[in-house]
């Protein structure tokens, strides 16, 4: 941090000469910057001026007392440390110093090691302080346009589908369409499915704020579940005109993991393949065994993934936009759950894009290895 | 002579329906569906007026076109073209930069919230270029 070169400005307020000479001392020694005052009103005066970390004070002085120059300085800033020199006699003022918001005391006689103790303390304190202001403004940014984001993500297929409706309803008569009518009324269906989508997989983030999506570690054949996804999408396929192929050993790939979590992964990176394909496209997912990995790459003959957005691709809500890119209702989030369920089963994943060409994603994750016959029979326990 | 409405927002669904709105009361529309898109058609087809997202691909790019309008050099043909800023969250240019002197350079002509309220829309766009079938 750049501010942590600064040396910290500590304020002494003290009449008594000898003390401010010797704190004047011992501070400097310590490699932080020091202005002395001998009274209060001088004092605070100070602080406005020199805007300390911490302000050493003495209770009993002539004029202003080192009470009132407690709630004065806090007037000024309330992050300030107060630290109280009193003689034995006013250990009940010292009392009533910490109440009114002093951070600690030091009674008079100290020795040079106390007071420095005493310093170091409170310049801790201080920095806890304004690094948990910090922290707050910042977490609370985020909130805000976390918020502000979300619900403008809500709100973009609610507006397209009201101002549909609402168009239809204002549209003169005479002037209806009903081949244009039939066209809103599937886009208001498409928005509301993409809404839906949203909205599912939303729920699913925050049901596991702070937890994990993998629930299980079990073995699971890789091929069987991109088949499987691969079937229920060949007429969405067909419909895009894309066709559908897999390359694979004849073995089973098998992984660690979760089986649903794998069908989620799965099913969002080729509903991905087809959808962002074009009309004669070929989404193809390969799979092999390499190095005690499994790698599947699940490639599509698309417009590509420009180089400036692949930075982000994986971050939630985060969509590709501009020219070439169709209309497509995803939710921003598929890529970031996928990558999510990824890394927690211990595997990673990337994209490889050329433009015009296609974009491919590579999965790998760990390959299932059996566990040793010993921990099997449970001889270890 | 039609007015011409340049329409820029980043859902082509939004953009479809409010063309065919404004083509049934006369109205001429472009669409862009990016900011710097919108800059480029501004140029290229001079609107008369222009509608104009707030939130696209950044979630202030309304303001970054608004401001190149009024005070870039290239622009300065078309710094007094009307905007109307739409966005679907309730928050005025006012609340979105909070005490900041810049928010006068950015102020739209009329700030509406999305979905439109038709009537009111018609109305303020109406009173903007002065009826559909003529060029103020």
């Amino acid at each position: 941090m750049s501010e942590a070169a600064a040396p910290e400005m500590i304020v002494v307020i003290d009449d008594d000469f000898a003390m401010r000479l010797s704190c004047s001392k011992i501070l400097s020694k310590m490699g932080l910057r020091v202005e002395v005052f001998e009274n209060g009103a001088r004092g605070l005066e100070g602080v406005a001026e020199h805007k300390p970390g911490l302000v050493v004070v003495d209770l009993k002085m002539p004029g202003i007392s080192g009470l009132e120059v407690i709630s004065r300085v806090h007037e000024i800033d309330p992050q300030i440390i107060m630290v109280v020199i009193t003689g034995y006699a006013t250990i009940d003022t010292a009392v009533e110093a910490m109440k009114s918001g002093a951070y600690d005391f030091l009674p008079k006689p100290f020795s040079p090691d106390e007071l420095r103790m005493i310093i170091n303390r409170g310049l801790d304190r201080r920095r806890l302080a304004l690094q948990s202001q910090r922290g707050e403004v910042e977490r609370a940014l985020l909130k805000r346009q976390f918020v502000t984001f979300v619900s403008h993500q809500l709100r973009t297929p609610l507006v397209a589908i009201h101002q549909y409706l609402d168009v239809l309803k204002h549209l003169d008569q005479t002037k209806d369409d009903p081949v244009r009518r039939q066209e809103w009324i599937d886009r208001c269906l498409k928005r509301t499915e993409e809404l839906q989508n949203l909205i599912s997989d939303w729920l699913t983030l925050a049901r596991v704020e702070g937890g994990t999506l993998v629930k299980e570690r079990v073995e699971v054949d890789l091929k069987p579940i991109v088949s499987g996804i691969l079937t229920t999408y060949e007429e969405m396929a067909a419909a895009e005109q894309v066709s559908l192929e897999t390359v694979w050993p004849e073995e089973p790939l098998c992984v660690c993991g979760d089986r649903n979590c794998l069908n989620v992964l799965f099913d969002n990176l080729i509903t991905n393949a087809i959808k962002y394909n074009k009309p004669g496209g070929k989404a193809t997912v390969t799979g092999c065994l390499s190095g005690g990995e499994v790698v599947i790459a699940v490639a599509d003959t698309g417009v590509g993934i420009p180089e400036q957005y692949r930075p982000f691709l994986f971050d939630e809500f985060f969509r590709v936009k501009g020219e070439g890119v169709k209309r497509t209702e995803g939710t921003g989030l598929g890529l970031h759950i996928s990558k999510r369920i990824v890394s927690e089963m211990g595997g990673s994943i990337e994209v490889e894009s050329q433009a015009g060409i296609g974009s491919t994603f590579r999965v790998r994750l760990p390959a299932w290895r059996a566990p040793a016959e010993d921990t099997e029979l449970g001889s270890w326990e | 002579m039609s007015v011409k409405v340049l329409l820029i927002d980043d859902d082509q669904d939004f953009r479809v329906s409010v063309r065919s709105l404004l083509e049934t009361r006369g109205y001429e529309v472009l669409e862009a569906g990016s900011g710097h898109e919108g800059l480029r058609q501004v140029l290229e087809h001079k609107p008369d007026v222009i509608l104009l997202d707030v939130m696209m691909e950044t979630s202030v790019e309304g303001y970054g076109v608004t401001h190149a309008l009024k005070y870039r050099d290239e622009y300065a043909e078309h710094s007094h073209v009307p905007i109307f800023m739409l966005s679907s969250i309730e928050e005025s240019p006012d609340e979105r930069f909070p005490m900041s002197g810049e928010v006068e350079m950015i102020r739209p002509d009329a700030y509406l919230t999305k979905p439109l309220d038709i009537p009111r829309f018609l109305a303020l766009l109406e009173k903007a270029v002065g009826g559909a079938g003529r060029v103020p």
